[in-house]
């Protein structure tokens, strides 16, 4: 039991970051960023080429994904979201924009680094192993990485210049552009952070999974079931809505392994239902 | 007195109807102007025409004598105009130091932020009560008075109001109304003040401006104003 619940804590945090991201760019903009799961794949493919082929340091690879993505964020803010949301009147417009981003960086994901799965050696050997929790040694360090970033962040956005005018954007728009609040500065800067998280996961995760290119679409699914399930624009809400979904996942493949590949079929279905209870996830309220 | 303020033959539209057609007015240093008038008159028009909210379609709007109509919001705050807007508007999920803060985001000097904030909250006592409470759990009256103090917490030199009274208990009114006299004495402030409370208006202006859909009807003196037949039937209901 305890080994299933070091398990969840560990997939949760993973899911919370990219979770974070997701949440911060919906609750500044309004966008879903369908794209979000092409961007942790990006960065898993930028942290196997620095760390895996050339054989820089691991932490190189991580700076690398991170400035990457939020380079690619910042530029998808300032050219194809910004134009669009400017110039249209319907909401529809930026769900097809931020769809098709998604389709083009998978097709240059694609290009780029091809449909093999890639891993990379191992960050750190060994295994931690007490007789009744086994844990790698690469997952700790991973694990305890991704818990220092959801700190970071909480941090930055609690006491920084720009996290205290992401938060006033965010929870009243007109309002904080009252107060002197720039808002197409910082809703780039939160796209470019919402983007640099997901690169982050993905270069995290790339030491322990792996990484293929497939897998851009199921983890925007997974990022978007998790801020259904702790409520939309809410960091609290990502937060838990990261470590439920890594809780659930975690003991689902326990306990339901006897019935086949069903854990998330479960969990879309408890998802239904907790959702006609709750629309607004456990925490729904704009920003906190 | 120099003229703070110099709106002119501003025109402002939304989508293809017209919320102010042709509409000049002037606020002095150190004065305090009330614009009063019915609902979509224009009254909050003007004042987001002030500060950049909305795009204007033709004439000037001058603050110290420089052109600011055309600038970002955020441009016009940090020249000086602060404005208060209607319905109170507070961050609801930052504390009220937070919310404080975020009114001196144009600033840098951390002295004297902390002397503005020192300065607010001897003004509104009640707030230092609720420092650390998160803004959207208090009173509207407690909402209206953070609304104001993190007006006065950019150090504006020209403060607009809207509606300041709009939703808050008879009994606050009186008080919001004797801080915006304290306010434009001791801060040396200029006010524009948009109120439906047109009474409470042209008792603690000096001048005023009544609207009817997006034009000037009436200017005076406010004094004058609240004694004028038009003004007693049109916007004080008759009685006295």
């Amino acid at each position: 039991m305890e080994q299933v619940i070091v398990n969840g804590f560990y997939l949760g945090a993973q899911y919370a970051l990219i979770a974070l991201g997701l949440t911060l760019i919906f609750a500044l903009m309004n966008v879903l960023n369908f794209a979000h799961g092409q961007m942790y794949v990006l960065g898993g493919f930028i942290s196997y080429t620095i760390y895996g082929k050339l054989g820089l340091p691991f932490v190189v690879a991580l700076i690398s994904s991170g400035v990457t993505l939020a380079i690619v964020g910042a530029l998808f803010e300032r050219f194809l979201f910004r134009t669009v949301i400017k110039r249209s009147l319907r909401e529809e417009s930026t769900m097809l924009l931020a769809a098709a981003t998604a389709f083009f960086l998978d097709a240059v994901i694609l290009l780029l680094f091809g449909e093999k799965q890639r891993g990379v050696p191992k960050i750190v050997k060994g295994v931690y192993n007490d007789g009744n929790l086994i844990m790698p040694y690469d997952r700790m360090v991973v694990g305890i990485l991704a818990i220092a970033f959801i700190a970071g962040f909480i941090l930055y956005m609690k006491y920084s210049r720009p996290g205290r005018a992401m938060r006033a954007l965010a929870q009243d728009r007109v309002a904080a552009q009252l107060m002197g609040v720039e808002v197409d500065r910082y809703t780039m800067i939160g796209f470019a952070l919402g983007a640099m998280l997901a690169g982050i996961v993905g270069g995290l995760l790339v030491a322990i999974t792996g990484i293929n290119s497939g897998i851009g679409g199921p983890i925007s699914i997974k990022a978007f079931l998790m801020v259904m399930i702790g409520g939309a624009g809410v960091v609290g809400g990502a937060i838990a809505g990261g470590f439920i979904l890594g809780m659930l996942e975690s003991v689902g493949l326990t306990v339901l392994r006897e019935f086949g590949d069903v854990t998330y079929l479960v969990i879309f279905a408890a998802l239904m239902v907790f959702l006609s209870i709750r629309p607004n996830g456990l925490m729904g309220k704009p920003w906190g | 007195m120099g003229e703070i303020l110099n709106f002119a033959n501003v025109e402002l539209y939304y989508d293809h109807v017209y919320a102010l057609k042709g509409v000049s007015l002037t606020v002095s240093e150190g004065e305090t102007v009330a614009l009063i008038g019915a609902n979509g008159a224009g009254k909050s028009s003007i004042l987001r025409a002030i500060t950049g909210l909305r795009k204007i379609r033709s004439g000037e709007i001058h603050y110290e004598g420089k052109r600011i109509d055309g600038l970002d919001p955020s441009a016009i705050v940090k020249a000086g105009i602060a404005m208060v807007p209607e319905g109170r508007r507070v961050f609801p999920y930052m504390t009220v130091r937070d919310n404080l803060l975020m009114g001196a985001f144009t600033r840098s000097d951390k002295a004297e932020i902390a002397g503005s904030l020192e300065m607010v909250l001897g003004r509104f006592p009640r707030l230092k009560e609720r420092f650390s409470q998160a803004a959207g759990t208090m009173s509207g009256g407690e909402q209206q008075m953070l609304v104001i103090g993190r007006a006065l917490m950019a150090k504006p030199k020209l403060l607009l109001l809207d509606e300041p009274s709009l939703g808050v208990a008879p009994k606050l009114v009186q008080d919001i109304a004797r801080s915006i006299v304290a306010i434009n004495r001791d801060e040396r402030v200029s006010v524009l003040l948009v109120e439906q409370n047109s009474r409470m208006a042209l008792r603690i202006s000096q001048r005023a401006y009544a609207l009817t859909t997006g034009a000037i009807a009436l200017s005076g003196n406010s004094a004058d104003l609240l004694k004028d037949d038009r003004v007693q039937r049109l916007y004080l209901g008759g009685e006295l």
